[in-house]
């Protein structure tokens, strides 16, 4: 899967709010996208300079429009590069590689209610979920939170889908989602999904473990950035490869840089594709993941490398 | 505990309360006065519901004698009326609840299918198998499921063959397999015997 690509060219885009961009993709063959389901993403290969940066971006549009794949990109104030050249240098016409479609943050289709919940740019997955649920028939609301009514990009869309089922949270206005009141009392049977800031995701799956809701029940959605940090050396046991990770790559990017083969998927820190066995470290394994366990951290043999890294003198990889 | 040789074959822990639950309700199909009396020592919070089915007249004496107050109770004389009361108290439950499953096994997949249809995961059920060891069988030739199979060998309640009964187990049909065991040389039936007491 990490390597099955597209050709596809920058059709129109769309300034929707302050930082918001919208982008139509498709592809250059003139064949159809593949079906994806509600909830998926594509990473995107985006040519910056001497490298290639690849970051993941949920597909916000309709599943059933084969000619065209829809995206929305905010710029990240501390982006490393990928969304700024999303924002700054994207023109239309311009022809990128991207992934085949990858879900992480599937539908149950069990579930007899859903509830779905987005932060910001986080209506992007939540808005396929929504068109996914809409077209099977199936009893959803949607809780679309965001900063000031500008920043509302996808409302149009979404009441057209679900009329009068959708709740909107102005943070300008004061207004915010309450998860212990939203998640009390909801018929057995009932799902709850979010995509937001790590704070606002963290609180919602509080409230609903609080209230007795099962991890079954509880489905999350968040792509991390890889911070930069520290440089640290890097010594691969299997190819020998020695080299340095600078501050501004993820050690991901730095081994894809020796023209070493590693696997990814999300490259987000949420799928665990990318898993790789430490054999040593010198030094302080900064896990930045969403997908190790507090005891696999503890043992210090694994990292996963699209987002953690290492503060202190050499990491020994099984790679 | 064994493990079976067949990966399909549900493996029973001994039940213990799901304490992360805000309502707990308790399916119960037979009389394990040791797991009562275990289970009631220390009651999780929250609500209980007991459906009790004492089939037969048995009185399951062990289930209500030291129940802590206020556990709300249904007896139900079959297992049809007790999955009646189980279906009634799902439909007006919410999430938070737990649902343990005591009993035979036709019994607590019948219930666990009934709470499927509610939408309930199976990391909000707890199943434990209690009393007859008989079977619900699936014939995988007219569909039918013969119940309270006590034999490795039983003609089918549908179609009339001769089914070998196997340890793959159907958690969607609640039962095992069951398929024609004189297939290639008909008529070449051995005798049954009893093994699942």
């Amino acid at each position: 899967m990490s390597h099955a690509s597209l050709n596809v060219e920058i059709g129109r885009i769309r300034d929707l709010a302050p930082g918001i961009r919208e982008f139509s993709l498709r592809r250059n063959d003139g064949a159809d996208f593949p079906v994806f389901s509600g909830g998926s993403h594509t990473v995107l290969s985006l040519p910056l300079g001497d490298r290639l940066h690849r970051n993941p971006y949920s597909l916000l549009g309709d599943p059933s429009v084969r000619d065209t794949w829809r995206i929305a990109v905010r710029l990240q104030e501390t982006s490393r590069g990928g969304s700024r050249w999303l924002h700054e240098a994207a023109r239309e016409g311009m022809r990128l590689d991207i992934s085949a479609p990858v879900n992480l943050f599937a539908l149950n289709r069990t579930g007899r209610r859903h509830i779905l919940v987005a932060g910001g740019i986080g209506i992007t997955p939540i808005l396929s979920q929504a068109r996914e649920l809409a077209r099977l028939g199936a009893d959803f609301e949607v809780h679309y939170a965001y900063r000031a009514p500008e920043f509302g990009v996808f409302a149009d869309e979404l009441e057209a889908l679900a009329p009068g089922r959708i709740h909107h949270y102005v943070q300008s206005r004061r207004e915010q989602i309450e998860f212990g009141s939203l998640l009390a009392g909801r018929p057995l049977g009932s799902h709850f999904y979010i995509c937001g800031p790590a704070g606002m995701v963290a609180a919602s799956l509080n409230a609903g473990k609080s209230l007795g809701w099962p991890d079954s029940h509880l489905h999350s959605e968040q792509f991390l950035a890889p911070s930069g940090g520290e440089p640290f050396d890097v010594k691969l046991a299997l190819s020998g490869h020695t080299f340095s990770v600078p501050s501004d790559l993820s050690l991901l990017e730095a081994i894809e840089q020796q023209g070493v083969d590693a696997p990814y998927l999300c490259r987000g820190g949420a799928c665990g594709q990318c898993e790789l066995e430490v054999l040593g470290a010198e030094g302080e394994l900064i896990h930045h993941d969403l997908y190790l366990s507090a005891d696999e951290r503890a043992s210090g043999t694994k990292i996963m490398p699209c987002v953690s890294r290492l503060k202190g003198g050499c990491l020994t990889l099984n790679l | 505990m064994s493990t079976p040789a067949i990966k399909s074959q549900p493996v029973y822990t001994a039940l213990e309360w799901d304490r992360a639950g805000t309502h707990h309700v308790l399916f119960v199909a037979a009389d394990e006065a040791a797991l009562a009396r275990r289970l009631w020592a220390q009651p999780p919070a929250g609500p209980i519901t007991l459906i009790l089915q004492h089939a037969g007249g048995e009185p399951l004496a062990g289930w209500l004698a030291e129940r802590p107050p206020g556990v709300h109770t249904i007896a139900a004389a079959t297992l049809e009326l007790a999955l009646k009361a189980l279906g009634d108290t799902l439909r007006a439950a919410q999430m938070g609840t737990r649902l343990y499953l005591v009993g035979p096994e036709d019994a607590i997949w019948q219930a666990a299918r009934l709470a499927d249809g509610f939408g309930m995961s199976r990391d909000e059920m707890r199943l434990m198998q209690a009393g007859t060891r008989a079977r619900p069988v699936f014939c995988v030739h007219c569909r039918t499921v013969t119940r309270g199979v006590h034999t490795h060998i039983v003609p089918c309640s549908g179609c009339g063959r001769a089914l070998f009964v196997r340890d793959h187990f159907s958690r969607r049909l609640g039962a095992y397999m069951g398929f024609q065991i004189d297939a290639e040389a008909p008529g070449d039936i051995p005798a049954a015997e009893v093994i699942y007491p």
